[in-house]
């Protein structure tokens, strides 16, 4: 049954946080808190890490640019709290003058690696201290724009003999390196001093 | 007529120096009716398409009976490509090389009206028709075709494959992609692209 | 009656082989004769080198398989014989406590360990 009723959760970031939150909105029983973008990620991690909240499952990360052009775009969080049964959505506003940056997640759910290079594939919206920044859904080296920004046309820019030759001309594996490739698949089979060596970047010998 | 290729298409010289007779009309026969009945398809299918080509080759329609026997997804061994769904522009250099790892003789069969042009999506990411890459012999139209409609574009191809040659080398060249990187000229490209029927309102910041 | 045999299917192969390569169609270009990767184009060698465990559980399956080998007309034989049964058993048992204590090292020495 979806209630009319404000979520618990706003009431404890407001305790919480103070100012950082906005405001805050239900929506087809669905409550949704905007927040202020420098504090977005301590926010989230708190949601996370608190017991009385425990937004443990990041169900989704959008990006929203409606069609008033005033408008800000919006960076959206999609949060469940498996243990409770609770669903919380997070806005954070970003000023379309300035550049488009927000902190990244990654660090807190690992599933938002996926995401957010969705969100800068179709919006341009750069992710800090994401680990591997790069276009998702088109080609890496796709250069027409953004796709799911307003001022994109829907066809694209590029006339379509353009738009064929550059598809044909990408190669979606450029950018990996076969170690990359082959260590991927049997990473879990690698021991775990050696993947610790691989995460401090180290290229050791092979003996 | 509108059937011609507004390129020209792809230039040959000359047929062949031997002139056709009984002996190589007879042997043309034998070969044809040998490929014919057996078409070996790849079925290169990305989305609802492929449903519909599982369909056909499930046992209600079966395409086995056809000669269709296997399919394989390598193109090593396929006669026919059977492109069935949408082409994204991702995907659009790995069906090229899959269509130029097939080995002679090949056919292509462009299943559905994405596969034929673009379909519904006319956008950014989708590729408005496979013949902006690859060549096709038969187009099936449907969104997405029945069964009985991509069996009788099998037919098709197999009355097609019937009146070929065998003394007809202009059949089995390699179309190869030009020196621009491209397979069709790119006028023709963004000629057959343009949008049509309800698509050319649909614009959006456009 | 196997010579007419095996001859017609010599013939039969070489004449399907011979038919297809007399007959049938050449068009070479530089990406048919690439490896197919899923249309991708190629990345890596074929030849990758391989971990060494491989080897080292074949052979010890080959020694010990033959060892079992070794077992099975030892056990017919045990079975037909009625004199010397004690002296069959111990030279069984000899031979596979020797095999034993190679078994012991191997298992000491981390043969085992797959990761």
């Amino acid at each position: 049954m979806t209630s009319a009723t404000v979520s618990p959760s706003v009431a404890a970031l407001a305790g919480q946080f103070g100012a950082a939150i906005l405001r805050d909105r239900v929506s087809c029983g669905d409550t949704i808190v905007w927040v202020a973008p420098d504090r977005a990620h301590d926010i989230l991690a708190w949601l996370r890490d608190d017991p009385g909240q425990d937004f443990n499952f990041l169900t989704d990360i959008t990006a929203v640019e409606y069609r008033d052009g005033e408008l800000p775009l919006e960076v959206v969080y999609q949060l469940r709290s498996l243990g409770r049964r609770a669903d919380l959505r997070l806005k954070v506003e970003l000023d379309k003058a300035r550049p488009l940056e927000v902190e990244s997640v990654c660090d807190l759910w690992a599933g938002a690696n996926w995401l957010e290079r969705e969100v800068f594939d179709m919006f341009g919206i750069a992710f800090r201290n994401h680990p591997d920044l790069r276009r998702i859904l088109m080609w890496e080296t796709y250069a027409e724009g953004y796709p799911l920004r307003k001022d994109f046309p829907l066809r694209g820019h590029f006339s379509r003999s353009e738009q064929t030759r550059q598809a044909l001309a990408a190669n979606p594996e450029a950018h990996y390196s076969l170690e990359e490739l082959s260590i991927a698949s049997s990473y879990h089979e690698l021991s775990v001093e050696m993947r610790e060596r691989l995460a401090r970047g180290e290229r050791g010998e092979v003996a | 007529m509108g059937l011609t290729l507004p390129d020209g298409g792809p230039q040959v010289a000359e047929v062949s120096g031997e002139s056709p007779n009984w002996v190589t009309a007879r042997l043309s026969d034998l070969v044809n009716w040998s490929r014919t009945r057996s078409l070996w398809p790849m079925p290169f299918g990305t989305a609802c398409c492929a449903i519909e080509f599982m369909a056909t080759a499930a046992s209600r329609y079966d395409i086995s009976r056809f000669g269709m026997e296997r399919q394989g997804y390598t193109p090593r061994q396929a006669d026919v490509l059977i492109c069935a769904g949408r082409l994204p522009f991702k995907l659009a250099p790995v069906i090229r090389r899959v269509w130029d790892q097939m080995p002679q003789p090949k056919w292509s069969i462009s299943m559905g009206a994405c596969a034929s042009s673009g379909g519904i999506f006319d956008n950014y990411a989708m590729v408005q028709g496979i013949d902006t890459i690859i060549p096709v012999d038969v187009y099936v139209p449907g969104c997405p075709p029945r069964p009985e409609g991509l069996l009788y574009a099998i037919f098709l191809l197999q009355k097609k494959i019937q009146g070929e040659s065998l003394m007809d080398q202009s059949l089995r060249i390699e179309r190869s992609m030009g020196p621009d990187g491209l397979f069709r000229a790119p006028a023709v490209i963004d000629e057959v692209s343009e949008p049509f029927g309800n698509s050319v309102h649909q614009t959006r910041s456009s | 009656m196997l010579a007419l045999v095996v001859i017609t299917a010599v013939a039969m192969l070489g004449l399907s082989h011979g038919l297809g390569l007399l007959l049938g169609t050449r068009r070479k270009t530089a990406i048919k004769q690439l490896p197919y990767e899923s249309g991708m184009p190629v990345l890596g060698d074929a030849r990758e080198r391989f971990s060494v465990k491989f080897y080292l559980v074949a052979m010890l399956f080959i020694l010990f398989d033959i060892e079992t080998v070794f077992m099975v007309p030892w056990a017919v034989a045990f079975q037909q014989m009625v004199a010397d049964r004690l002296f069959l058993l111990v030279e069984m048992l000899v031979f596979i406590f020797i095999l034993a204590i190679g078994y012991l090292y191997v298992w000491k020495r981390g043969a085992f360990q797959w990761d």
